[in-house]
């Protein structure tokens, strides 16, 4: 797994690449959960996940639970076709909010 | 200072006036300078030199000796000598001259003139040229222990004779001597059996150095030696030969100690290296047999057994030389004994023309074949009794279920329960057959093995995982999304064995077949953990997001199939997952 860490229009917009699973996990969850705790409103950029296991949705999870406790604006954007499978079949599709592109993320 | 002029004792009552008592004064100056130099060394030849020097200069004797008792007390051995002539290393009789009547009889003795009395030995003064006129003697001892003598010789001064004030003296510094050496003797000892205690340390991991090392849990091989004392009379060993098969012994060294232990090394070193080249374990024990007879000692003797298993096939060779029957226990519950074939090693070499004792060729057909020593089945339990081999089966029934390291462990826990003090060492091996068994493709079973991926159940290796299941989801013509989802389902099945199965155990392996018949694709994970409950693997949503229920979730969803199937051997899990493939080839 890779990460990119930008700040857009006051967004911090943190892009996740590659295979996330019980590997890697662990360390997606820090760089969430920091962000969260950094910044004032993340955006979650999911085009470049190729493949996301339960323990990464796990992550995403506990990264929403910690920002609505914060009150950190979160959200999902621009989900690649495999975590949009994974979160369809996890029943958490409608309990994210997923942005179409992070541009709309940005302004939305 | 004060006005008080030096001497004056008005201001401590108890202290001693030295014009008034000189001699008292110097007595106890010289004890204390003799405490001193005594107190700072525990090194016996320093101590006698220095007491001795401190005396003979106190008394003002001319000359000056120290004899020590030596040899079960039957010799007096000069150790220290002062004086124009160096004396050391003279031996006499225990009971020779006024020195060895001062030790035997225990009492001092003062010989003013020595021309005077019959007991003084000329022999010396003639072969040193030195003139003794007049003696001290005083008997060293130490808590009734007799230690040895010193003798002064010739009082210094016109007369050169002793009085009775010098020889009080030389009673008084002698048995200040006699305590000193005793405490240096005492010391020494110590450090004597704190080396010996480091080497004993050394040996003993020395001695753990020669069990193998524990291998993952789906090694089909593992063992337990606890030894009752220190060193181990017991030891067992395996290892992989060349073709895969492995090779395994335990053996049992008669008596208990050091002795036993070096034998122990001793033959598990031969099989270390013998087992390497000779892959038939008649042979290979008749070897290590003939080499023990050539150099037997003391009547010691080893019961052994030796054998090959095949854990492709279960197949194992077995020789058994006068140890214990191991035990096998089939996958139907009951058990086999394998007797002994021959008496144990290194009591009588070979008939000639023999090459080999007898082994036996057998199966384990899944089952699980035990060897031990009788520190096992002589170990006493919680009540007291002896376990035997009835009480052994009965554990090993009992926790047939558990992986061959849990049965093993249910034995040393009951054997853990009595309170006494293990007598001798437990060692216990157990060859389990349960590698790939379960899923050997068979007649009845005519489904296509698309692929088979022995991985390391850590979670860099979930991405190994993964792949072997898209291709074998592209070899079976799924599409894209199917393989997808199937890819989804198999690698949330694997991180949970990652994750729950081996739950504070050493990763083992664990082992993913992917077979196609009849347009299902199926998908088996086998892994050596404990047995998963079944309860725990149901789906729980939604209220459970814990990844590994939301991984269970997500198995049932995609999965057509998913079970857990019973393992031959009762041993570890194995998770069948199929998904119906035609329809979505068909494109329907």
């Amino acid at each position: 797994m890779e990460h990119d860490v930008t700040v857009r229009k006051g967004t911090t917009v943190v892009a996740l690449k590659g295979e996330i699973d019980l590997d890697n996990s662990p360390a997606a969850r820090k760089l969430l959960l920091d962000s969260i705790n950094d910044a004032s409103r993340v955006l979650i950029d999911l085009s470049g996940v190729t493949y996301i296991d339960s323990s990464g949705v796990a992550s995403l999870v506990e990264a929403l639970q910690v920002s609505k406790k914060n009150g950190t604006g979160f959200a999902l954007a621009a989900a690649s076709e495999p975590t949009r499978r994974v979160l369809e079949l996890a029943r958490l599709d409608k309990v994210f909010t997923i942005h179409d592109t992070v541009d709309a993320g940005l302004t939305g | 200072m004060s006005g008080i002029p030096p001497g004056d004792d008005r201001r401590d009552p108890d202290r001693i006036d030295r014009r008034k008592h000189p001699a008292l004064s110097g007595h106890l100056e010289l004890l204390s300078r003799m405490s001193g130099h005594l107190a700072v060394t525990l090194n016996i030849d320093d101590t006698i030199q220095k007491a001795l020097g401190l005396i003979v200069h106190f008394v003002k004797a001319e000359a000056g000796s120290m004899f020590l008792l030596e040899d079960n007390a039957t010799r007096l051995n000069c150790k220290a000598s002062v004086g124009p002539v160096n004396i050391n290393g003279l031996v006499l009789e225990a009971d020779e001259g006024i020195i060895g009547q001062c030790v035997t009889e225990n009492r001092s003795r003062m010989v003013r003139n020595v021309s005077e009395d019959p007991d003084f030995d000329q022999s010396v003064d003639e072969s040193t040229g030195f003139q003794t006129r007049s003696i001290l003697c005083a008997p060293m001892n130490a808590q009734d222990t007799r230690i040895g003598a010193i003798e002064l010789i010739n009082k210094q001064g016109s007369d050169g004779l002793f009085s009775e004030p010098d020889l009080l003296m030389l009673q008084t510094l002698a048995t200040a001597a006699a305590l000193a050496i005793r405490n240096a003797r005492m010391a020494e000892k110590l450090v004597a059996q704190e080396r010996v205690n480091r080497e004993i340390e050394l040996a003993i991991e020395m001695q753990r150095s020669l069990l193998p090392k524990p291998r993952a849990t789906t090694f089909p091989v593992c063992g337990i030696n606890l030894p009752a004392h220190e060193m181990s009379g017991d030891f067992y060993d395996y290892f992989e030969l060349e073709d895969g098969r492995i090779c395994f012994s335990l053996g049992d060294v008669s008596g208990k100690g050091m002795d036993a232990a070096l034998l122990m090394s001793k033959t598990a070193s031969l099989f270390h290296c013998l087992g390497k080249s000779i892959h038939e374990p008649g042979v290979l024990l008749a070897t290590i047999n003939k080499e023990l007879c050539e150099t037997a000692f003391n009547g010691m003797f080893v019961t052994m057994v030796c054998g090959i298993f095949n854990p492709e096939t279960g197949a194992t060779i077995l020789a058994n030389a006068g140890h214990e029957p191991p035990l096998l226990h089939a996958t139907d519950g009951s058990f086999r004994a394998f007797p002994a074939s021959s008496p144990p090693l290194g009591i009588l070499p070979l008939e000639a023309g023999i090459d080999g004792i007898i082994d036996e060729s057998f199966r384990l057909d899944g089952g699980t074949l035990y060897v031990f020593t009788d520190g096992v089945t002589e170990g006493t339990l919680g009540n007291g009794r002896c376990l035997e081999v009835e009480g052994f089966r009965d554990i090993i029934s009992a926790h047939a279920n558990a992986p061959a390291a849990g049965r093993i462990s249910a034995v040393i826990d009951r054997l853990r329960e009595s309170s006494q003090q293990r007598h001798d060492d437990i060692t216990l091996l157990a060859i389990d057959d349960n590698a790939n068994r379960p899923h050997r493709m068979s007649a009845d079973n005519p489904a296509k093995l698309l692929a088979r991926l022995k991985f390391r159940a850590h979670a860099e290796e979930l991405q190994h995982v993964r792949e072997a299941v898209r291709t074998a989801c592209e070899q079976s013509g799924c599409s894209p999304a199917l393989a997808q989802d199937l890819v989804i389902a198999v690698g949330e099945a694997a991180q949970n064995i990652v994750r729950h199965a081996y739950r504070g155990v050493d990763p083992g392996e664990a082992v993913l077949e992917i077979f196609l018949e009849n347009g299902i694709l199926e998908f088996r994970l086998l892994d050596s953990a404990p047995p998963v409950e079944q309860g725990k693997v149901q789906p729980v949503w939604p209220e459970d997001l814990k990844p590994g229920g939301l991984g269970v979730c997500l198995i049932h969803d995609i999965m057509d199939e998913v079970e857990y199937l019973d393992t031959p051997s009762g041993n570890g899990n194995i998770l069948r997952m199929a998904k119906f493939i035609e329809s979505d080839k068909n494109g329907t």
